[in-house]
């Protein structure tokens, strides 16, 4: 049971930093690849449809962790609250950009949204960083200092950035394409620069996991019995919505969307 | 244990929570409303149907956004500043918090997104599916809150093994009546919050002698025609949740009533069984948050009784002003009595965590005061400012009243108000393009830059 758990936890993890990170690149790239507030809409609509059912991964991940591992959780997340506080408030500042970007007035209102996201697309790159050079080191009950630390989170945002930047590639259209496909490079395949990444970010949270005594700090027999299964039962079908709506929304994008 | 940690930390926790709670309790019965609508407006076809869903379900959507970010914060707290319950329930709490995320909240938010941006390209019925799932695995998640929460309140199905609570009978937990009971009573709550929102948006446009009479008069009477039988299953439910606190929480029920003989009699017997301690909860807290809600109900159930006999007549609900001011001040009413019972709830359980098991002191992490400071300020000044977007947006919106931009706005090329690029887009560019029952006195002038200022001015 405790290894069917540990393989939940990795896979909602893994699949927060490939699906999630795809958003959240593209989302710290907005105003290079949108240079108007038009351009920056639809930058937006590559994502737009995907990113709630993105972000949920992640709080799957931590639903997973607090119900199979929850001593462990408790450890982990008090030891790393300031950097939990900073990943918190980026995700909400982006959040709240995303969400109340076509619904106040003007031009600079929308500005000051695209500036949110970008910005809040940043702090949870960052943080991330942040977080695994903890976890990566093995020392997760405090949060990660020095250049180790500096150095982490600034390569894990420039993955998070170019998986974005694989994701622009294939999704848009019209200029904002032809300023990804650029930075991409003219030498492989969008799709190959875009797998590449992925794999790179799914990998992130497999390795920092596996400093992590999982096995040992396991709830108890009697909750896992229960929990795991109803678990693995409801996965697949949460797999098979969410590939659903990557289905409807496969095209690329060609005009703005709601938000 | 730090002293000043522990009073930060709850100082968070009841500031976020309940700042989570009341944007939840709008989002969870708006939704039903606009499942409900959509339903009739799937069935029957009129555009009037159609525009009555856009329009609530553009104000859901706002509010669902602020809903979402500040449940994150929730979702991180109880590991980062309560540690100790984690460690000590987490076997059971820990586990009914994995199943909301995971069954009902993933769900929910993939069927949003379906929903939201879904408008004009799914198929009219598999669309109307999505905001009924949306409802559905809202309720579930409320459910599982209530069942962590229950199991804090009245802790029941578990037995103890080295220190640690582990799960025994599950069925036991599901069914906890500390759980049933909340959510029967959050649940009518939340609808009679959407009810009295609705009523109160509604009227504002009435009151302002809107072209809009017709969608506004539906409205208005959906409003005050769900929240009277949504006050009454309230007070059911809060009724019977109040019977039980004298077996569950007899100390709750004597502080509220004042009874100081009872009161010394349960410290007493509460220090013999647990040691000494301090076992009687804030008197201000615990009765004011239960005055708040009695209050509210009160005044609720008057506006409530004299609401659904002056819906009844067509021209009330057109023209009786002063009734259109009385519901626009009500809005916040449901509000106040939710926070009040929630207060109530939470502060009268103190000093216990998880009730009679693990006292809250013991459940803080052990963080620095200085990690804890920083982290209530951060979270109170983001909550703040959401709280204070969430309303002007809504406000926004509900002011402009039913537009043909934003949400289910149909974006194909040939079908919308596609324009030469200008400063609004999608900001009100949508204006005279509606059926209009009184039709457009505006002529060709420029449109107006906030459709709602184009409404004759208010007469007094």
């Amino acid at each position: 049971m405790e290894t069917l758990a540990i393989a939940l936890l990795a896979f909602f993890a893994a699949g927060w930093f490939v699906l999630a990170g795809a958003d959240i690149g593209t989302g710290m790239l907005t105003p290079w690849l949108g240079r108007g507030d038009r351009e920056r809409r639809l930058v937006l609509a590559s994502f737009a449809p995907f990113f709630l059912g993105n972000e949920v991964w992640l709080v799957a991940t931590a639903g997973v962790l607090v119900g199979c591992f929850p001593a462990l959780e408790g450890e982990l997340l008090s030891g790393q609250a300031p950097v939990l506080v900073a990943l918190l408030t980026g995700w909400i500042v982006r959040d709240t950009g995303l969400w109340s970007r076509g619904r106040g007035p003007g031009p600079r209102w929308r500005a000051g949204c695209d500036a949110a996201v970008t910005s809040g697309s940043w702090t949870v790159a960052l943080s991330w960083g942040w977080l695994l050079a903890a976890l990566l080191t093995g020392r997760p009950d405090a949060p990660a200092t020095g250049v180790t630390a500096v150095l982490t989170a600034l390569a894990v945002a420039a993955l998070f950035a170019a998986h974005g930047l694989g994701f622009a590639t294939l999704r848009l259209t019209g200029l904002p394409y032809e300023r990804a496909r650029k930075l991409v490079g003219r030498a492989g395949r969008p799709w190959q620069s875009f797998a590449l990444t992925g794999v790179l970010l799914g990998g992130l949270p497999l390795g920092a996991g596996t400093t992590l005594p999982l096995a040992e700090k396991a709830a108890s027999p009697a909750t896992l019995a229960l929990l795991v299964p109803a678990l693995l039962v409801v996965t697949p079908l949460l797999v098979a919505v969410q590939a659903w709506t990557w289905h409807a929304f496969r095209h690329r994008v060609t005009r703005p969307s709601y938000l | 244990m730090n002293q000043d940690v522990l009073d930060l930390a709850r100082l968070q926790f009841a500031l976020t929570a309940g700042g989570h709670f009341l944007f939840v309790a709008l989002t969870l019965g708006l939704v039903t409303i606009v499942a409900a609508l959509q339903t009739r407006a799937t069935i029957s076809g009129k555009p009037q149907d159609a525009r009555m869903v856009r329009f609530w379900g553009q104000l859901y959507v706002i509010n669902y956004a602020v809903g979402i970010v500040t449940g994150l914060v929730m979702e991180f707290q109880f590991g980062m500043a309560w540690s100790g319950l984690t460690h000590e329930a987490g076997n059971i709490l820990g586990a009914s918090l994995a199943v909301e995320t995971i069954v009902a909240f993933f769900v929910e938010s993939t069927f949003l997104g379906l929903w939201i941006f879904g408008w004009h390209r799914l198929n009219r019925w598999a669309h109307l599916a999505a905001i009924w799932i949306v409802a559905l695995t809202a309720y579930v998640s409320a459910y599982w809150i209530l069942v962590s929460n229950g199991f804090l309140n009245h802790p029941v199905g578990y037995s103890s093994e080295n220190g640690e609570l582990v799960l025994d009978d599950p069925v036991a937990v599901l069914t906890n009546p500390s759980a049933l009971l909340a959510f029967g009573h959050v649940l009518a709550g939340a609808l009679l919050t959407a009810g009295f929102f609705m009523a109160g948006v509604s009227a504002y446009h009435l009151f302002r002698r809107s072209p809009e009479w017709d969608f506004f008069g539906r409205s208005l009477r959906i409003g005050v025609f769900v929240s009277a039988p949504a006050l009454m299953a309230a007070a059911v439910f809060g009724g019977i949740q109040f019977a039980t606190l004298t077996t569950f929480q007899p100390m709750k029920s004597a502080v509220f009533s004042g009874k100081a003989a009872e009161i010394a009699r349960l410290q007493a017997e509460l220090s013999a069984e647990f040691g000494p301690g301090d076992y009687v909860p804030s008197e201000a807290w615990t009765r004011g948050g239960g005055l708040v809600m009695l209050i509210g109900f009160a005044l609720m159930m008057y506006l409530c009784f004299a609401g659904v006999i002056l819906a009844c007549f067509k021209t009330v609900v057109f023209r009786f002003r002063f009734w259109h001011l009385v519901l626009m001040a009500a809005v916040p009413l449901p509000y106040l009595a939710m926070i009040g019972g929630w207060v109530f709830r939470e502060s009268g359980r103190q000093p216990w965590v998880v009730y009679g098991l693990l006292k809250t002191e013991d459940a803080v992490s052990d963080l620095s005061p200085g990690t804890m400071r920083l982290s209530l300020t951060v979270f109170t000044t983001v909550f703040a400012l959401l709280a204070l977007l969430n309303a002007w947006l809504l406000a926004r919106h509900a002011r402009r009243g039913p537009v043909e931009s934003g949400l289910g706005h149909d974006e194909r090329p040939g079908r919308d108000d596609q324009k030469p690029d200008g400063s609004g887009r999608g900001d009100g560019s949508g204006e005279g393009h509606g059926p209009k029952p009184n039709g457009s006195d505006q002529g060709d002038g420029p449109p107006p830059s906030d459709p709602a200022d184009a409404l004759p001015a208010p007469r007094y």
